[in-house]
């Protein structure tokens, strides 16, 4: 894995201490609060915490105090992936779009991603601020690193990415064994949907950001990798990550599929069905016949959640293939990783997404 | 109208410094995270006495590592605005003359976006690095002025009308440059340069910058100060200052270089804020007097007034999100803008 360590005795005094963190936060809520500010007894012993150094995902070198207590996360996928690691305990603060799970609406805010309160985020006293590249803007991570505070940038682009990232993200907030267990599981997953898949023509399909103007996906970015994850293929072929389509391009394009993402669907039939009444829209075929696919809001952020919306996706664009038994390796996904996946399985593969969309798919 | 005395150009300036003054401690005190004015002021005192490290940690990061250092380069931008817009109105005869309009915070923004988009190829260090986006956002901003002033230029004279096209349509060309480029480049770093455009403090400067940016300031200010007497007289007339035995080539190349210098300082660490540079000089004519020998001093306090508020509302009004400060200026602007010119109309 790309880091070293600097104090390896430290490493497993630091793990000890974690877990004696985690199970006072768990008995105590303020010892949260009392911890960093060198009150706690038996949690805040300065000379046991060291620092040990990481390279993120921007190449920069982040020296991490171990073990971590408090993070604040930049990201909407961040939260929703601290969270799946089951360390949203160490959770002190997220952006106003955070809004999975449930539990990240109540942490304390430090405004949007793009333009977060710098200082907001130093008075909730992070050990750890985990950013991404694709969301926040370079000179929120400069703020950050002058002030001194260690600064995580994650960048994923594809999918694979985005689950090395998850278990490296899992050592830098320092629950060690979460990470590689979901990390296997997420990858079963994929392996499982692929042997579904395997054989199916992909469709090619025009993912839409936005529909005015119409903004797509570029082919770097992890949704067009979960796209082909999910048996399709992006008709767009853009170097940029969200690139403006001209209706005209879609047209020439003549994709088989329109696949929207979005979290409230009667309003999304809605729209959709008003959408493909707009002249030029109407004229894509994929449109006045109807082929429509919507994906959980999931598709768009690049955390654990994404293998499921791929398999929403999926099952949308080859319900030939889900019509067969569920392949055997399917239990053992979910059993490994019980710390991060029990709280999403259940509301994932939940009614939550599909209830009403399978009417959308053809 | 009572002669202008040195004694009534002191006590203006005193007025508005404490005004200034008083500004700033309570823009300390404001902001996402709530600050007790008696922990501030015990802070504040102590810093005054130096002894800066008997500061509790969080008074030390949030007020004086944060908010501080914002506040402080929201005086300079805001004073060098202000000082380049009046400098802009003398020279050009106009009172529409702003940097905004002459184009030059579209070439500052060209020239940053030139070096975001040059960083990742020139290996340079860290340092060089965070130099390097003000450093191009300058030579952008003082290219554009020239090439204005080349433009606007015919048979050796400049015309202030043909000098004020030549900047709208400078800034409407590099702004269509600035849109092709953001569409175009894969480069994700681009993002932040909306938020750029529209005017922002947020953005962390290296110290040698923020010693740069306040040098640079009181060198230009005092080269358009010693022409302060011949800008009033230009006002009048340009035959009449002639006459009158003012060196109108002179005046003219110092205000023009000066007045640019300072709106490409203040532009380069702070992006395109509105507004500032149009209406406070007139603001102030209004409020005190439009001697130049006056409105100098008193348009850039004012100006750091004007930006030091709006900054503090941009970071208040939806915290902890934070607006771009050129969204205020230009909220609270364009309003004061139609209400001063139905004023000169009746």
């Amino acid at each position: 894995m790309g880091f070293q360590r600097t104090g390896r005795r430290g490493c497993v005094a630091g793990r000890r201490q974690v877990f004696a963190a985690v199970f006072l936060l768990a008995a105590n809520t303020h010892v949260q609060n009392a911890a960093p500010g060198g009150t706690g007894p038996r949690v805040s012993q300065a000379p046991m915490q060291t620092a040990v150094e990481f390279t993120d995902e921007a190449g920069r070198i982040v020296r991490v105090p171990q073990p971590v207590r408090r993070i604040v996360s930049l990201a909407p996928s961040l939260t929703e992936t601290l969270f799946a690691l089951g360390a949203g305990n160490l959770l002190v603060g997220d952006t106003d779009y955070c809004d999975y799970p449930p539990e990240a609406l109540s942490k304390p805010k430090v405004g949007g991603a793009i333009n977060p309160s710098i200082e907001q985020i130093v008075a909730l006293r992070p050990d750890l601020v985990l950013a991404t590249k694709s969301l926040n803007r370079r000179e929120t991570v400069a703020a950050l690193d002058r002030l001194g505070i260690p600064t995580y940038v994650t960048d994923p682009h594809t999918v694979e990415a985005m689950i090395a990232s998850t278990a490296r993200l899992a050592d830098v907030a320092g629950v060690h064994g979460a990470g590689a267990a979901l990390a296997a599981s997420l990858r079963e997953r994929l392996a499982a949907l692929q042997s579904r898949l395997n054989g199916e023509p992909a469709r090619s399909v025009l993912f839409v950001v936005w529909t005015d103007p119409l903004i797509s996906v570029g082919r770097d970015t992890f949704i067009a990798d979960a796209l082909r994850w999910a048996g399709a293929r992006s008709v767009v072929e853009s170097p940029q990550d969200w690139p403006q389509i001209s209706l005209e391009g879609a047209l020439r394009l003549q994709p088989e599929f329109l696949v929207f993402s979005g979290e409230h669907s009667e309003a999304e039939q809605r729209n959709l069905e008003a959408l493909a009444q707009l002249p030029g829209w109407r004229d894509l075929d994929a449109a006045h016949e109807g082929r429509f696919a919507v994906v959980s809001e999931a598709f768009i952020r690049p955390a654990p959640r994404l293998l499921y919306a791929i398999e929403q996706l999926a099952r949308q664009l080859h319900p030939q293939a889900f019509l067969s038994p569920p392949p055997p390796e399917q239990k053992p996904a979910d059993a490994p990783a019980k710390p991060g996946l029990a709280g999403q399985t259940g509301s994932l593969g939940a009614p939550r997404f599909l209830e009403g969309r399978a009417a959308c798919a053809r | 109208m009572r002669p202008l005395t040195l004694k009534r150009v002191l006590w203006d300036c005193a007025v508005l410094l404490a005004l200034l003054f008083l500004v700033v401690v309570v823009s300390l005190k404001l902001g996402a995270v709530p600050v007790s004015m008696y922990g501030l002021g015990r802070d504040l005192i102590r810093v005054a006495l130096g002894r800066s490290s008997e500061l509790s940690s969080e008074y030390r990061l949030i007020v004086f590592d944060i908010r501080l250092p914002r506040i402080l380069l929201g005086v300079f931008v805001g004073a060098s605005l202000s000082v380049a817009g009046a400098s802009f109105q003398a020279l050009l005869r106009n009172p529409l003359a702003d940097p905004y309009v002459l184009g030059v915070s579209s070439g500052s923004a060209l020239g940053a976006i030139l070096a975001l988009v040059a960083a990742p190829h020139l290996h340079l260090s860290s340092l060089a690095g965070a130099l390097l986006t003000p450093l191009f956002a300058f030579l952008g901003a003082m290219a554009t002025i020239a090439a204005v002033y080349f433009l606007a230029r015919r048979e050796g004279q400049i015309d202030s009308g043909t000098l004020l096209l030549a900047g709208i349509i400078s800034a409407s060309f590099l702004s269509a440059v600035i849109m092709f480029l953001m569409t175009t480049l894969p480069g994700r770093d681009l993002r932040g340069m909306a938020f750029w455009l529209m005017g922002d403090l947020s953005t962390p400067l290296p110290a040698s910058y923020r010693w740069l940016l306040a040098v640079g300031f009181f060198a230009a200010a005092g080269a358009v100060y010693t022409t302060a007497a011949d800008l009033n007289l230009l006002l009048a007339g340009e035959r009449e200052a002639i006459h009158l035995g003012v060196d109108i080539v002179r005046v003219r190349l110092v205000v023009y270089v000066a007045a640019s210098f300072l709106t490409a300082l203040a532009v380069s660490v702070s992006g395109a804020i509105g507004y500032v540079g149009l209406l406070v000089p007139h603001v102030m004519r209004l409020l005190f007097r439009s001697d130049y020998r006056l409105l100098l001093p008193t348009a850039a306090l004012g100006g750091a007034i004007a930006v030091v508020i709006a900054d503090t509302l941009a970071r208040t009004v939806v915290a902890p999100t934070e607006l771009p400060v050129g969204a205020m200026t230009a909220m609270a602007g364009a309003p004061l803008f139609v209400y001063l010119l139905r004023r000169r109309l009746t």
